[in-house]
């Protein structure tokens, strides 16, 4: 049993990253109304140009390849942005659905080329730190991924209720026309929230990285489906729906990882979303009006 | 000769992936659960003609049954919710069939060997055609019949009364629902008959392959199943053809000497093909453009 509730521990700390993922899908959500399947593997992508300042500055401290992998991914949710959204018309959901898959292949491919398809290491930092609490002990790395994660939710949502930049990126996603019509140019809010998302992106492929301890271009079509799960049961387009939804699908997964093997474990969390859309189809947050 | 052939049997099976995600597309709604149910009719047809004995057409025709009944189960509680969530919904439909697959062991003793599904091994020995001293040639005809017969009642559709009324529900589903169409209905009765044609195609896969894994069924799978009528262009059911070819034949095979840059190429492609036609290939303009220079436009 104590075996059980520390696995569930251990996953709500490491859910943090699914909820930064969850995160980044909803707020491209909120406020285009379109899917970013590119997203996960964009963090990831991220959290790999992270490496990049090793080969520059051998030895450099893991504080500064995060910082590298924060500011790449910003530089790549630019790029995702610029290919995929910015010259297709609005109207045609199906196409930037399917010009975002094409990018979620490309990134694929140029990690798999750039790494001859081996996992790398990641610098992990607190790796050898336990705290002790009662009968229960937390893994330094994971109580480091949990705080960098809570630090970047308080973050963003300060970005987006109490700056003007923030005030403009909620307007265009209640009435786009509307907004453009008090003079908020709409074409900058979403290329500006893809960076944002992109910076969020980033240090969550980091942080991914830095409590597996290594990444693997392997990762990025799971860590994609669990960002979209997290992103249903939260609610599309709520940002703490995601925040919750993350940490109980990695509750949840570890907790089915310890009963189940780590074979079946994704199945149970297919299961967990099936509920949800037939008992709760809007998600634990719904936004007013009804899911969808 | 036989490489012309098994490259028509690719693009045959291929075709069948695409259309039954066709019929779901003219909907409006995008299924990323095609290729959960191409491995359903794969694995269900598989272990026919295998395990049971039987003859493949048959086991085909259960194969695509399987495939239509879990479409049938899984459009109910899936299309209470619409768009973007139908997405994610039909992608972890997609991964959990996968997984199950991955799962699942049921195999029997023949002789001194045992055979059937063994978990991530996957399926080997679905050798009907060549027990059945089948030639390629002779299999890509197989295969081709049932392409044509696919696209030929799709084709009908298109042109019946029901294919009025899938558009219908595409356009605007609003509209569609105040003229008296019961979108359910509409919905789910798409979604079944484009499980029935991934079934169906997953049945002919499993066979002309001879071995089946989880991994031929992974979201690259389901995302081409996709991307093939949504390339093509959703006007017409030769848009998903064209797109078949042009994926299969030339991306695939025409770029193999480009060796591993094929693969960057592709993701590269797709979004540039995204950006230059963003409702396909063959869309409605092109459509009418190619009608106008063979002089046969019937005015339609």
């Amino acid at each position: 049993m104590l075996d059980f509730l520390q696995a569930v521990l251990d996953g709500m700390l490491f859910g943090a990253t699914y909820a930064l993922i969850g995160i980044g899908f909803t707020l491209v959500f909120g406020v285009m109304h379109k899917i970013n399947m590119a997203y996960a593997a964009a963090s990831i992508g991220g959290a790999y140009c992270g490496l990049l300042i090793l080969q520059v500055m051998a030895g450099a401290s893991p504080w500064l390849v995060f910082l590298c992998a924060f500011a790449s991914g910003g530089l790549i949710g630019y790029l995702v942005y610029l290919a995929c959204f910015h010259f297709i018309p609005l109207s045609s959901p199906l196409a930037t659905l399917m010009s975002t898959v094409g990018m979620l292949l490309l990134i694929d491919e140029i990690i798999v080329h750039a790494t001859e398809g081996r996992a790398l290491g990641y610098p992990a930092v607190f790796d050898d730190v336990m705290l002790r609490a009662g009968e229960f002990s937390l893994r330094g790395d994971l109580l480091l991924v949990f705080g960098v994660s809570v630090l970047c939710m308080a973050v963003l949502l300060f970005l987006l209720y109490k700056t003007r930049l923030g005030l403009a990126t909620r307007a265009v996603s209640q009435q786009p026309v509307a907004a453009q019509l008090c003079g908020i140019r709409v074409t900058r809010v979403n290329a500006v929230t893809f960076v944002i998302t992109g910076l969020l992106g980033g240090i969550a492929g980091a942080m991914i990285g830095a409590s597996v301890g290594a990444l693997s271009p392997l990762l990025t079509v799971p860590l994609t489906v669990k960002g979209l799960i997290v992103t249903v049961i939260g609610g599309l387009g709520s940002i703490p729906g995601a925040i919750v939804a993350g940490l109980l699908v990695g509750a949840f997964e570890n907790a089915f990882q310890v009963l189940r093997g780590v074979t079946e474990r994704d199945l149970y969390v297919m299961l967990l979303l099936f509920a949800f859309l037939i008992f709760r189809p809007g998600g634990l947050f719904a936004p007013k009006g009804g899911g969808g | 000769m036989d490489f012309y052939y098994g490259m028509a049997q690719i693009v045959g099976v291929h075709t069948l992936l695409g259309l039954s995600a066709y019929i779901v597309l003219l909907t409006g709604q995008v299924s990323l659960a095609q290729a959960g149910f191409f491995a359903i009719g794969a694995y269900a047809a598989g272990m026919l003609t295998v395990l049971a004995g039987w003859h493949l057409v048959p086991a085909l025709g259960v194969g695509g049954l399987a495939g239509a009944v879990t479409a049938c189960a899984v459009g109910f509680p899936a299309l209470r919710v619409k768009g973007l969530m139908l997405v994610i919904a039909t992608l972890a439909f997609g991964e959990g069939v996968r997984i199950f697959f991955f799962n699942f062991d049921y195999q029997i003793a023949r002789g001194d060997i045992t055979i059937g599904p063994l978990g991530g091994e996957g399926f080997r020995q679905i050798r009907f055609f060549p027990e059945n001293g089948w030639t390629t040639a002779e299999v890509m005809f197989f295969i081709w019949v049932f392409v044509i017969i696919v696209m030929l009642v799709l084709w009908w559709f298109d042109r019946s009364r029901y294919g009025a009324v899938l558009r219908a529900v595409g356009e605007d589903e609003v509209a569609a629902q105040s003229v008296g169409i019961n979108l359910t209905a509409v919905k789910v009765s798409s979604m079944t008959i484009g499980g029935a044609i991934a079934g169906l195609g997953g049945g002919l896969y499993a066979h002309y392959t001879t071995h089946i894994e989880h991994s031929s069924f992974n979201v690259l799978v389901a995302t081409f199943a996709i991307a093939y009528p949504i390339v093509g262009g959703l006007s017409n059911v030769l848009g998903t053809l064209l797109a078949v070819i042009f994926v299969q034949v030339f991306l695939v095979e025409g770029l193999r000497f480009l060796g591993d840059w094929r693969n960057l190429l592709f993701g590269a492609l797709i979004v540039l093909a995204m950006n230059l036609r963003p409702h396909g290939l063959l869309d409605a303009q092109a459509l009418a453009r190619v009608r106008r220079l063979f002089g046969k436009d019937r005015g339609a």
